[in-house]
């Protein structure tokens, strides 16, 4: 096994310029900070209910959803006998092409790119159906996005949708701390100044000790 | 040396969430930039970290803190950086490479600036398993053999990769500076 050849003085001379890595933004920091804060209020619901359970209950449900599994995969093989049986030739399976091998894994397999022996235990699936509770949090990250874009690009109006539909779905979310400090920017930018303050207020009442403070008391100021 | 020692091991007070916050926060820069270097947009960049996190702290029990932090997590935003590219799948490889940086001028930060957009750029080209290699080793630093026991390929595999991957980065370079000149 020959090592690679080394990069060209040009390629290597800006991948030097590269390799320190910069700093973001305060205000992100903050905010990335104060939403991972959040997501540790809340435990995993899906798994500890499940290990919750009295050992007879979980052998019962164990043995019934083996039962059911069984049926359904006896079911699917008479299906497809059935079909083989009826249809008089068969098209020959494709082949797929020889490439990396992560590129030809299927997309619902994460574990093609497992992080070794690292992590003794696997990790779990990134886009495999995951704990109610991270769906959930993406759901607020995506709303919550709508917004900061929103606000990003001076529509404070167009910002104000989607904070609302947060505030009905998730009251007390885990990114309601964010939530509110983009209301108050919102407002603001808005030039609805009172309606502004007393967000603030409220905010700074209802996260005393938040990160976010120092960006909620900047408020913009009213477009135009 | 005790004291360092008794230093070193800090007191239990500290209970694993916590302790799982700081090392995002202490790294936070590191995770941005790496899912920046393994394509994702700046819009979603904020979010894609946040759910680095999730993981980490789904697995940090599992973490050894004698080792090596941040291949870890380079482990855990490549497996979510490649998850999100197969639902967008807006990888579109060997074309023009657009520079966000205005003209050169002499200033250093200006450069720095304009090779950082320049690597992004090119970086872009090249197909993620093979740029995770070359990100690993040629940016961070990471030994050939680390890189593949963190991505869990084969040594010899990601030999192959690294090699590929550096032709890839040095012709997208190139074509960049073409166009621009």
């Amino acid at each position: 096994m020959s090592a690679p050849s080394p990069l060209a003085p040009e390629v290597s001379a800006l991948l030097e310029r590269e390799r320190d890595i910069p700093a973001v933004s305060p205000w992100q920091r903050s905010r990335a900070v104060a939403r991972a804060r959040a997501s540790l209020a809340t435990p995993y619901v899906a798994t500890t209910a499940a290990s919750g359970a009295a050992p007879r209950t979980r052998w019962a449900a164990a043995a019934a959803a083996a039962l059911v599994v069984s049926a359904a995969v006896g079911a699917a093989a008479y299906e497809l006998h059935v079909r083989k049986a009826s249809r008089p030739e068969t098209r020959p399976e494709v082949v797929a092409p020889v490439g990396d091998v992560v590129a030809r894994a299927p997309a619902a397999e994460p574990s093609a790119v497992a992080v070794g022996e690292m992590v003794p235990r696997p990790m779990p699936a990134v886009d495999a159906p995951m704990s109610s509770r991270a769906e959930a949090v993406r759901a607020e990250l995506r709303l919550l996005r709508r917004a900061r874009v929103a606000v990003a690009r001076g529509d404070f109006a167009a910002a104000l949708s989607p904070i609302a539909e947060h505030a009905r779905r998730f009251k007390n979310g885990r990114l309601a701390e964010e939530r509110e400090a983009l209301r108050v920017k919102a407002l603001a930018g808005l030039g609805r100044m009172e309606e502004a303050r007393h967000a603030a207020v409220a905010f700074r009442a209802r996260f005393p000790r938040s990160v976010l403070l120092p960006a909620v008391s900047k408020m913009p100021a009213p477009a135009p | 040396m005790s004291h360092l020692r008794l230093l070193q091991s800090p007191p239990s007070r500290v209970t694993p969430d916590e302790a799982c916050l700081e090392a995002f926060q202490a790294e936070f820069d590191y995770i941005h930039r790496t899912l920046r270097r393994l394509g994702t947009s700046p819009s979603e960049t904020d979010d894609l970290a946040q759910e680095v996190f999730l993981v980490l702290h789904k697995c940090w029990s599992a973490y050894d803190p004698g080792r090596p932090l941040r291949p870890y997590l380079f482990g855990i935003a490549f497996r979510i950086a490649a998850a999100h590219h197969r639902k967008r799948k807006r990888e579109v490889p060997f074309e023009i490479i657009e520079v966000s940086a205005t003209d050169p001028g002499p200033d250093e930060a200006l450069q720095t600036k304009q090779a950082r957009a320049l690597v992004l750029a090119a970086l872009e080209h090249i197909p993620l398993p093979r740029r995770a290699v070359l990100v690993m080793h040629d940016l961070d630093g990471v030994p050939v053999e680390d890189v593949a026991s963190v991505l869990g390929i084969p040594r010899f595999t990601a030999y192959s990769r690294l090699r590929k991957a550096r032709r890839e980065l040095e012709s997208a370079v190139r074509r960049s500076t073409k166009a621009r000149t």
